[in-house]
Parts: structure tokens; C-alpha cells; sequence
């Protein structure tokens, strides 16, 4: 039997399986694979690496996929033609957005462009007001108008979107019940199937998006379905979603945008799930890629969520909000293929811009000129220059002493020194933003451990945790696929918001009851649609409190079961305290919540990991060679370098040393010990400055 | 293990950390604050200033408060004794005669970091507190005429010593606000976001070492110094003249003076002091000034005390932009606004990659209060207006945006204005009104109504560029005006555009309306597919269409 997970990224097409033992249910081995990704039909490159890696897929009882088609289709504006209806009053709300202009000294500042144009967004009178009473009643009689100019103005998906239809969507429901009746074969997305969250430009635009890409994504996802039926695959197939849960296609066919970050969450998912198995409860993630490193923090195995998600917004544009529940990642750009360059002034930079795949760092001989930190690593002797991927690139070390050169003569420096200058501006960018993560949210490293992975992860974590005072980094065996391995590690997982301004006092006790049984009954109702059995369930219940009169909220996990008086207490003193946490004083005022927040996951069937064999072997045959590798300020000193492959459990080794595989360099600085566990998991302790 | 020695990489390191810390007490503050206006608005900023108080870094939502702070730590190292300084001491200001800069709601709180008990550096706060007392609800008020009138003067007082609070400071800043649980949350949250700041400062100096930390801090000045002066040689040098109408008629007017080491702003001969609230110290002029200079020198991120070094302003005493005291300045922002508008009207054209027609350019500050009719409790609604921007010759302007004052500045949703304030938001849209046209228009301003629910509220307003329309460029049509109509319940308009407490009863509706941003090129030369998009859109009407593009419309 095999367990499959694919994931679909900008350039590969990722596959690992398992292959599980039918009669003791473990896992016997992890297998990877790796193709082109195919753009016209991605369906296609998931075969490819199903039939490379020959997985039967007719033995495969379970399929998980994670896919770039939502992120594509809108960044790249390939979405469908779409069609927009909000109350009297507020078509424009999706133009005007929210006035701001991150790219403060431009005056010529253009804002991003919405997503439906005006002639394509309508208004329907009627009101709801924010308690969800009904001011005025919804009237209809021009809705079948509005329909005939979408038909036709080529309108292939319409958004409906209506303002306080978080606190009553029963006027969306008229809106989209009508279309439906006459205009059934149309693709239509109400805000209230999505959220139930406050802010009117961030839930229409959400919607407008979801409408955007919901018949590509169903196209898709439909191809895909076919394409395993007929294989025979029999199981169920499942898509990784951004909430860091997985999900069945057909629920997510109807709300695809929860797919937006399906790629990146995984891998916070995964290191969850890795740390469920190896008893590590509070964690920082690091994926290190070629253009970006992301982060994110799990708190006693609680994966962070944030609803307050935008894209393509940086210090020159506004972006896109997405309403939606998404694991909340810090992501800067800055990854192995991150180029270094000096300004005007001789100052250093590395990053945002990468070199790429093609032409890639100057490294791999494809014509680069930029050197990258990848470039800056080989020349540390961090990355092994004669194994360089794995030995399937011979590294042109001329070309990089060339390139690297030009940078060395406007800094004065050699070129070791540059290439130390860049790896430490490099592991500055990504303290910042591990510290955002962290620190800034008043969590004290110290009490976290850093699970690093991806292609750069394991060269860069231990010298981050040293100065963050991390005292672990795990970096966890095959890291470069750690991300699919996730998926496979997965519960299904729905999020369900709703804005309701409560205040905490005793009445609470009711609201809250009936508020979160009503959202429990719903997700059992969505699951058991989809035949997935009751007692599969299960919840984790969080609210968002405030003071009186604040609008940014911290959110509370709340005990399951029957609340009363002292819950609500308890509550009040958890929030309290967090707030304390975050934000260094806490007030005696009136305590709000604004938000309930359900998480429902329902139970998939997961194999027991196979522990790495012990054959007995020393630690000291593991050994592939030694190398001088440049420390930094710690010097240049004749390292070991040992084989991950090879690492059985409880081995122990001190640095200078460097692990290596074909695609995972990890550096082990000389104070610093590593211990493998049964897994095969590197745990490696960082003594760092002991000064606090 | 030794501290690291100064070189390129650790100066770049300091340096892009000090930005970190200025961005982290920002986003303290902004989660913290009690008041939309800090939170949504993000009326406030953050900076870090080396031990003598010049600006080293900043993170601000609004580019007008990014070199605002330094004044206050100055004004603290004036009063002060060295002495009487301590390791958590807290200090605060709002006069704006004395490191205040603005007007009294806009309080500044610094304190000073120390390393090995040398003090080397500042961290500060400014932000918009939603109420200090003063004749009118949110202290501004177009009728005040003396500082006095506009709340409670904080001259540069210390309100926590070496980490405890100052209680009867406090107390006495509690007694004068309407709002005091928000005046009190607000404060708190200022204080959190410089602790934040002073802790990761102090971290950066005791890893790198104090020597180190100050000597970097200096570097990144000299880099401001040096981008302002590559600037500088590549602008067109002279003395450039420029005037503009206020909505009153009378004339400012401006000489700006270029040349390889200097930008000279002269504002000298212009109007006198206002007798009411609408006057700029002469330090929130040097921000106007500043912010043009940085605008068209350089848009990149890099703003600090030598950036400005070049840069020299020059008033008479006594005028609307250098009054003195008592001279109340509640608005200063309009007059700031204006005297930044002229500078920059007089100037944009000098690069020609920058330039852009004249916008709405007002802050359109609206305040509206009254008691929340589902709760009963007093609200104030404090917040600028978005509008439309000016035209370029390679674009349309941007449609609704906040004024060049603003810059990550959000407006407030209906839906959470409606359940904050317990007003009804009927409609926020793009306005229809004329203005702008040009080969390329300007960006369109809105109209946004606000249904009163309770009884006893009132609305106050003080726009600008209502009468004195924004500037078009090239031949284009200035824009539109900013103004607010008052609907009775029975059907009746008034039409303001200075407003102080109107009372207003359940029913009335205040209606917002911001101009569209100047054109730029002839109407006529105006692409035809753009105007039919624009007709496609109705961001045009066919009368529109006609009357100025010369356009008929088939139907």
C-alpha cells in the first residue's frame, strides 16, 4: 500500500510516498520523486512523478496534493471574467480599498488595481445592520437586470458580497438562491460561505478573488479527480489547504481560495506533526528556499492562524487582502539564491532579488553573474564544491572568484571576508524576521526550538539560533522534502470565523454556549456530507478578546465543553495575561470578545514512522572526509563532514563538522554538539553566549 | 568572545536593525492603542535618535511624522541636566512651541537607552490621543484662538521616573480628558512601544559594543547626507518662485533656492499669524519642508538627521507658518498641508520622473461625536478623508486616497464605524463631480454620508482646498473641491467647509465630499479608448464626455 502527497511548485513537481506494511499498518519506507512542472495542465507533471517514482496508484489509499493554481491564476491575472454585487452604496468599496500608500515619498503612486471592473459591479438595495437586524428589506427587482449584463459582458463568475452579511447572511442567501434559479450553470461565491469576519473591502475583495479562480480551480481539481479515478485510484483524495489542515476536493471546490497558500503551510504543518512525534511542543520553523526563507511559530503544538492575510503588498503597494484563515508565516525574500550587491554608497546587500532557477547562482555555470549567498556558502567550504547537489553539478568555482571579485574590490575586502559579509547580512535579514515572529510577540526564544528545513535551512539555522538564544535546532531527515511530508502527516481541518461583539460578563456564558454548539453542528453537518463519520471529530475552540474600544485582538484557546461563570473568569484571566505577554502592561478595563474561531478536524488514518535501523555501525565510519571550513568568527578549522545518510540513532558527534546529503548541507559550528535521534532527526544544542 | 570589530557588514548590520526596532514599536503601538485613529489611521509614528537627539531612524504610518520625534528629545536635552536623567525615565511633550511640533493632541513620549550608564540614544512616540481637554470635544476646534483653548499643555514633563510612574502626572492627564479610558490605553500603549524600542537597542549596543553603536548610527547619517547631495547636483539649480491662494483669498508664496550643497525654503512675506487655529509652529513647517525635499530628491527608505542636512527653512517670526505664542494651532495640519502643497507645486516640475498635478490636498480632518445610541456611551470619530490625487503626464491620478500627509494610513470600514459609532454609513463611493479633466484626469475624490443616529451630536469640520481648487499641469482642468453638505431631516442642505460643533439631530445626514485631483495635458488630446473606458466605468458621464472632452456618446 502507499500513501502519496504531491505538491506542485513553481518549478518541480514534487511526489514523496510512503510504501506501508498492510498487516502492521508502519510505514517501511519514504521515497521521493521530482519532475517539470507542466503550466498548461498540471494534472499532467503530478502523473509524471507518480509513474517516475512507479507508485501504484491503485494500492494508494490516500492522495494529498498541494497546488500553486490559486497563487498562479491571480497573480499572473489568468482568472476568469468576474462579476461583483454589493448593497446600494458600496460598489466602489473594492476600488477604494483603504486609502493607504505604503510608498510614502511617490506621488505618482497608483493604487492595485481591483479585480472586477466598475461596469461590472452592481448594487442591490437592502440593509442589515451590524447586530444582524434588518433595517431594509432586500429588494430583487433589479437583480435579473444585473444578470443580463453579466451574460452579457461574458461574466463567467459572480461574487456576492453585502455589507454586515457576517452577522446575517440571509440577504446574501436571497442574492445567490435567485442567480442560481435563473442562471443555474454559474459559478457564484457569497462572503458569508467564506467568513463571518467584519471589515467590508477585505471581505468583498476576498469574495471577488474566490470568484476569480473558482471555475479554474474547479476545472482543475475535477481533471485531476478523473485522471486518479481512472487509474483506479479508490481512496480519498485530499488538497493541502492554507490553514495548515488538509481538506477533500470537493469541499474545496466550492471556496478554492482556501488553497492560496497550500505550498508554504505545509511545511509548518509538517514541523507540528514532526514535533507531536518527538515530544517538541513550542517551535520556530525555518524554510530556507531559493528566493525566500519563511517562518512561523507553534505554540505547545498549536500552529499559529491569522485572518489578517494580504497579497503582493510590500513598501510599494497596497496589495490584496484575503480573508481567511492562513498559518500566520513571516516571509522575506531572501533564500539561496539571493543576490548579493553593493549600492552607491559601498554599502552591502543581499536580497530581495534572487537569481533564480535560471541562471541560477554563479555557482552552477549557467551564465549567472550575481553571486548569491549559495555562492557565498561554496566558498566558506560550507557546501561541498566537489558534491555540489548532489554531485550532479560540477561548481564553477572560477566564475565564482571572478563574480565574487567585483563585489570584494568596492568593499576592500578579499574575498573570504565578502563571503562572510554576505552569509552574516543573509542571517541578520532572517533574525529579523524570526525575531517577528518571536520576540516581537513576546515569545521567549529560549523556550522554542528551531525546526529548520528546506534546500537552505540547515546551513544557516545554527548560527541563527546562537543569536536568537535558541538552545536546539532540529533539522529533520529528508528536510528538502519536508514540506509533501507534511501532508501526508495530516488531519482534515476546517476553520470557521464569526465576528460577534460579546462583552465578558456573566450573560456571556449563554452567547458563548450556543454560539460555538451552533458552529460545532455546522462542521459536523459540512463533514458528514462528505460521509466523514462523527466520532472522527474533534474541536479546538479560540476567541479573540480585546479591551473595550481596541480593535486588534489576541486570541484565546478555550477548554471544550459546557461553559460557565468560572470559564468565563478563567477566560478573562487568560487573556489578561496574554495580553501582558505581548504588549508589556494590561488594563483593569471592560473585556470584549469580537470573534469565535472553530477548529474542526476530522481523523485520517496515519502510519506509525519507521524508525532509521541501528546496524551497528560507528559513528566514525559515517565519516566521508574532512575539509577546511571557514566558522566565521570562529575560525577556519578542519571539519568533519559526515554522511546523513548513514547517521543512525543515537549517534553523537561535536562540531566543526558539516552533515551532508545530496540536497541538505548542515553546518555544526565548533561549540556545538549533535545528537541523532531514532528517527534520524539531527537535535543539535547551541551553547550561544551565556550572558542571560 | 570579543566584540566584533567595526566594519561595512557590522555598520549595515546596526544599521538595518535600528529600522527593525523603529518597525517593531510601531506595530506595538498600532495593536496596542486604544483609538481608531492611532490603530486605523496610524496617526502616530516611532524613531530612535542618537544620544543628542538627531533622528537615526523611523517607523512611521504617516511620512509627515517620520522626522517629528527629534524635536521632543531635543527639547528634553535642553531642560534637562544630564543629572536628572535616569535609566527609565519617561518624558513627554505636546507643546508644539517647545518639541511639540503639532498641536496638543499629538503627545510625544522619549526615553533615553543606556549602555554601561552612558546614555546612546532616544526612543520616541508620537501619536494623535483623542482627547486632552480643551474647549471642544477632540480639542480642535476652528473657533480657538489661544493655545489655551485647545487642552492640556505638557511642557516637556517627566512622567515616569527610572521606571516608576510619576502618579499625579498622571492623574492630572486622566482629570482632563472627556475620553479618559482611551487617553489612558493610548498612553500605556506609547510606553510599551519605546520599552520595545530602548530593550532592542540596548540588546544591538551590548552585542556590537557602545564605540561601535555610535560610530555606525553616525555612518548611516553621512549615507543620508551623501544621497541627498547626489541628489541635489542632479536637480536644476536656482532660486524657484511659487504662489498659491488660501480659501480665504489671500496669497503665500515661496522661494526655493537650489544648489550643489543646499535646498533654502524661504517662506518670509507671508500672511501673519491667524487669529484662530490655523498656524504651524515653525518646526512643523521644516517637516512640510522636509517632507517636499524628500519627495523630490529621493523616494527611497532611507530617512534620517543627515538626509536633512541640507535642507534650511527660513519664516518670520509671527507668521501662519512660525507663529508665537499664544497663537492657537488645532489645524496646523491644513496649514501644514498648505505650505508643503506650495513648496511642491513649486518644485515637482524640476524632475521631471517625479512631477504630478495638484491633489485634493487637504487633510479633510472631520470629527463627529454624540453618545452611541445602542450603548450610550460618548464617541468621538476622529479621522481624515480620502480623495483624489493629481494627474501625471504618463497616468490618470490615483482615485481615493489619503492626502501626501498620510502614507500607511487606513480608513475606517462602515462596518465597523457603524458598530463603533453607532451611525449609519449609507454610502462611500466615487464622486461624479467635475474636475480634473485632462489628457490624463486627475484621480477621482468620494462621497461618503454618515446617517446620525443619537441625539446630541455634532460634526466639525476644517477642510482646505475647497474654494482654491487643486493645480493642473500642462493645460489639464484643476480639480475639485473638498466640502461637506449637512441634510437636514426635512430635506434641507447646508454646505460647509469650516465647521465647529453643528449640532446635529437623528436623521441628519453629513454628507463628505473630496475633490478629484488636477489634470495634467488637454482635455482634447485625451486617448478616445480612454474615454470610452471611462464612459464604460461612469467614472465620466456623457454630459462629462461632451462638455469637456468634446465627446458625443452614439446613443
Amino acid at each position: 500500500m502507499f500513501r502519496v502527497a504531491t505538491d506542485v511548485g513553481g518549478t518541480f513537481t514534487d511526489l514523496v510516498y510512503f510504501e506501508i506494511d498492510a498487516k502492521s499498518g508502519k510505514a517501511l519506507s519514504i521515497k521521493t520523486a521530482k519532475s517539470d512542472t507542466t503550466p498548461s495542465s498540471y494534472e499532467k507533471g503530478v502523473f509524471d512523478t507518480i509513474n517516475k517514482a512507479n507508485v501504484n496508484i491503485e494500492k494508494s489509499i490516500f492522495f494529498a496534493h498541494g497546488t500553486t493554481v490559486v497563487i498562479n491564476s491571480i497573480t499572473e491575472r489568468k482568472g476568469v471574467r468576474t462579476g461583483l454585487i454589493t448593497t446600494l452604496g458600496f460598489r466602489d468599496s473594492i476600488e477604494i480599498a483603504r486609502g493607504d500608500r505604503p510608498d510614502f515619498f511617490n506621488l505618482r503612486y497608483q493604487k492595485p488595481k481591483p479585480f472586477v471592473s466598475r461596469y461590472l459591479r452592481s448594487e442591490v438595495p437592502g440593509r442589515i445592520d451590524f447586530l444582524g437586524k434588518e433595517l431594509t428589506p432586500l429588494d430583487l427587482s433589479n437583480l435579473d437586470s444585473i444578470i443580463d449584463h453579466f451574460k452579457k459582458n461574458n461574466v463567467k463568475s459572480v461574487a456576492v458580497c453585502l455589507i454586515h452579511a457576517y452577522a446575517n447572511s440571509s440577504h446574501e442567501i436571497k442574492v445567490v438562491d435567485h442567480i442560481k434559479k435563473i442562471w443555474p450553470e454559474i459559478d457564484v461565491v457569497a462572503s458569508h460561505e467564506i467568513t463571518r469576519e467584519w471589515r467590508e473591502y477585505e471581505r468583498t475583495n476576498t469574495t471577488a478573488l474566490c470568484a476569480y479562480v473558482k471555475p479554474i480551480a474547479r476545472n482543475y481539481l475535477d481533471k485531476l479527480n478523473t485522471k486518479l479515478i481512472e487509474s483506479n485510484f479508490s481512496g480519498n483524495p485530499y488538497v493541502m489547504q492554507s490553514n495548515g489542515g488538509i481538506d477533500t476536493f470537493e469541499s474545496t471546490k466550492n471556496i478554492p481560495l482556501t488553497m492560496i497558500e497550500s505550498g508554504p503551510t505545509s511545511g509548518v504543518l509538517g514541523a507540528a506533526e514532526l514535533g507531536k512525534l518527538i515530544n517538541e511542543k513550542n517551535i520556530i520553523t525555518l524554510d530556507v528556499g531559493g528566493t525566500t526563507a519563511k517562518c512561523s511559530l507553534i505554540e505547545n503544538g498549536n500552529v499559529k492562524i491569522n485572518t489578517n492575510y494580504w497579497i503582493e503588498k510590500n513598501r510599494q503597494s497596497a496589495g490584496y487582502p484575503v480573508m481567511l484563515p492562513v498559518v500566520d508565516i513571516v516571509e522575506i525574500g531572501n533564500g539561496g539564491g539571493s543576490i548579493a550587491w553593493v549600492d552607491d554608497y559601498n554599502k552591502l546587500h543581499v536580497g530581495p532579488q534572487s537569481a533564480g532557477a535560471d541562471p541560477g547562482p554563479v555557482s552552477y555555470g549557467k551564465g549567472g553573474k550575481s553571486i548569491t549567498t549559495t555562492d557565498a556558502n561554496l566558498i566558506t567550504n560550507r557546501i561541498n564544491q566537489k558534491f555540489f547537489c548532489g554531485g550532479e553539478i560540477q561548481a564553477d568555482m572560477n566564475a565564482v572568484n571572478k563574480s565574487i571579485e567585483l563585489i570584494s574590490s568596492k568593499l576592500k575586502f578579499n574575498n573570504s571576508e565578502t563571503a562572510r559579509g554576505i552569509i552574516r547580512i543573509a542571517n541578520n535579514n532572517m533574525i529579523n524576521a524570526l525575531k517577528l515572529v518571536s520576540v516581537n510577540k513576546g515569545y521567549d526564544p529560549r523556550e522554542f526550538t528551531l525546526v529548520a528545513f528546506g534546500g537552505g535551512g540547515g546551513m544557516h539555522a545554527t548560527s541563527l539560533a546562537k543569536e536568537l538564544n535558541v538552545p536546539k535546532v532540529i533539522i529533520p531527515v529528508n528536510s528538502s522534502v519536508f514540506s509533501a511530508w507534511g501532508m501526508l502527516m495530516s488531519d482534515l481541518r476546517r476553520d470557521y470565523i464569526l465576528t460577534k461583539l460579546t462583552t465578558m460578563n456573566d450573560e456571556a456564558v449563554d452567547v458563548l454556549n450556543k454560539t460555538f454548539l451552533e458552529m460545532e453542528k455546522q462542521a459536523i453537518d459540512s463533514f458528514s456530507l462528505e460521509n466523514i463519520s462523527k466520532d472522527l471529530i474533534s474541536f479546538k475552540r479560540f476567541g479573540s478578546f480585546r479591551y473595550l474600544g481596541q480593535d486588534h485582538s489576541v486570541e484565546i484557546l478555550i477548554d471544550n465543553g459546557n461553559i460557565d461563570k468560572n470559564s468565563i473568569q478563567k477566560i478573562i484571566s487568560d487573556f489578561h495575561n496574554q495580553y501582558e505577554k505581548e504588549f508589556t502592561y494590561k488594563l483593569e478595563s471592560q473585556v470584549d470578545m469580537i470573534q469565535f474561531h472553530l477548529v474542526a478536524f476530522a481523523k485520517i488514518d496515519k502510519p506509525d514512522l519507521q524508525e532509521r535501523k541501528k546496524t551497528g555501525r560507528t559513528v566514525d565510519k559515517t565519516i566521508k572526509e574532512n575539509r577546511m571550513v571557514d566558522f566565521d568568527e570562529m575560525g577556519i578549522h578542519d571539519s568533519k563532514i559526515y554522511d546523513f545518510d548513514l547517521l543512525e540513532p543515537d549517534m553523537e558527534f561535536s562540531g566543526p563538522a558539516i552533515v551532508e546529503d545530496p540536497s541538505t548541507t548542515v553546518v555544526i559550528f565548533p561549540d556545538q554538539k549533535c545528537k541523532v535521534d531514532n528517527y534520524a532527526n539531527l537535535h543539535i544544542s547551541i551553547l550561544g553566549d551565556q550572558n542571560e | 568572545m570579543n566584540k566584533l570589530a567595526l566594519d561595512p557588514i557590522t555598520t549595515e548590520i546596526i544599521q538595518s536593525s535600528l529600522q527593525a526596532a523603529c518597525d517593531e514599536m510601531f506595530v506595538a503601538m498600532r495593536k496596542t492603542a486604544m483609538s481608531s485613529i492611532i490603530y486605523e489611521v496610524l496617526d502616530f509614528g516611532t524613531a530612535v535618535t542618537d544620544a543628542k537627539g538627531n533622528i537615526a531612524a523611523s517607523g512611521a504610518g504617516i511620512p509627515a511624522f517620520i522626522a517629528m520625534c527629534d524635536k521632543a528629545v531635543q527639547a528634553v536635552i535642553k531642560k534637562y541636566d544630564d543629572s536628572e536623567i535616569y535609566e527609565g525615565d519617561v518624558f513627554a511633550t505636546n507643546d508644539p512651541y517647545n518639541g511639540g511640533v503639532t498641536h496638543l493632541n499629538d503627545v510625544i513620549v522619549v526615553m533615553p537607552v543606556f549602555s554601561d550608564g552612558k546614555k546612546i540614544a532616544w526612543t520616541a512616540n508620537i501619536a494623535h490621543w483623542p482627547d486632552l481637554g480643551g474647549m471642544a470635544p477632540g480639542g480642535i476646534s476652528a473657533d480657538a484662538t489661544e493655545i489655551f483653548q485647545e487642552g492640556l499643555q505638557l511642557p516637556v514633563i517627566k512622567m515616569i521616573n527610572a521606571g516608576k510612574p510619576i502618579q499625579s502626572v498622571i492623574d492630572i492627564i486622566t482629570a482632563n480628558s472627556r475620553v479618559p479610558q482611551y487617553t489612558l490605553g493610548d498612553m500605556w500603549a506609547a510606553i510599551a512601544s519605546i520599552r520595545v524600542g530602548e530593550k532592542r537597542i540596548k540588546d544591538i549596543a551590548n552585542k556590537y559594543g557602545r564605540d561601535i553603536f555610535t560610530e555606525s548610527v553616525k555612518l548611516f547619517m553621512d549615507y543620508g547626507e551623501h544621497s541627498s547631495l547626489d541628489a541635489l547636483t542632479k536637480l536644476p539649480h536656482g532660486t524657484f518662485h511659487g504662489e498659491d491662494l488660501l480659501d480665504d483669498g489671500r496669497k503665500i508664496q515661496v522661494d526655493v533656492t537650489i544648489n550643489e550643497k543646499e535646498f533654502i525654503v524661504d517662506l518670509r512675506n507671508n500672511p501673519e499669524q491667524d487669529a484662530g487655529p490655523n498656524n504651524a509652529s515653525y518646526d512643523g513647517t521644516v517637516v512640510s519642508a522636509q517632507m517636499a525635499f524628500k519627495g523630490i530628491t529621493s523616494s527611497n527608505f532611507v530617512c534620517n538627521a543627515g538626509t536633512f542636512r541640507p535642507l534650511k527653512v527660513i519664516c518670520d517670526e509671527g507668521s501662519m507658518f512660525n507663529p508665537v505664542r499664544p497663537a492657537a494651532q488645532g489645524i496646523y495640519y491644513e496649514t501644514d498641508i498648505r505650505s508643503y502643497d506650495l513648496i511642491w507645486k513649486t518644485i515637482s516640475h524640476l524632475n521631471p520622473d517625479k512631477s504630478s498635478a495638484g491633489s485634493f490636498a487637504s487633510i479633510c480632518g472631520t470629527f463627529m461625536g454624540g453618545q452611541h445610541p445602542d450603548t450610550g456611551a460618548t464617541f468621538i470619530i476622529i479621522e481624515p478623508q480620502v480623495g483624489g490625487w493629481g494627474a501625471s503626464s504618463v497616468n490618470d491620478g490615483c482615485n481615493a486616497n489619503f492626502s501626501a500627509f498620510h502614507g500607511d494610513t487606513f480608513n475606517t470600514p462602515a462596518e465597523i464605524s457603524e458598530a463603533r459609532h453607532g451611525v449609519y454609513v449609507d454610502q462611500m463611493r466615487l464622486t461624479d463631480e467635475d474636475g480634473g479633466e485632462g489628457k490624463y484626469r486627475g484621480g477621482k475624490g468620494i462621497v461618503m454620508d454618515y446617517r446620525v443616529r443619537s441625539k446630541n451630536a455634532w460634526v466639525s469640520v476644517a477642510y482646505t482646498r475647497s474654494k482654491s481648487l487643486p493645480w493642473a499641469l500642462d493645460g489639464g482642468n484643476e480639480g475639485g473641491s473638498n466640502y461637506i453638505e449637512v441634510i437636514r431631516k426635512n430635506g434641507k442642505k447646508e454646505k460647509y467647509s469650516v465647521v465647529t460643533g453643528l449640532a446635529l439631530e437623528p436623521e441628519d445626514v453629513v454628507r463628505i465630499h473630496t475633490g478629484n485631483g488636477g489634470g495634467c495635458g488637454k482635455p482634447e488630446d485625451r486617448d478616445k479608448r480612454l474615454i470610452e473606458e471611462d464612459l464604460l466605468n461612469e467614472y465620466i458621464t456623457p454630459l462629462q464626455a461632451e462638455k469637456y472632452y468634446k465627446f458625443k456618446t452614439k446613443n
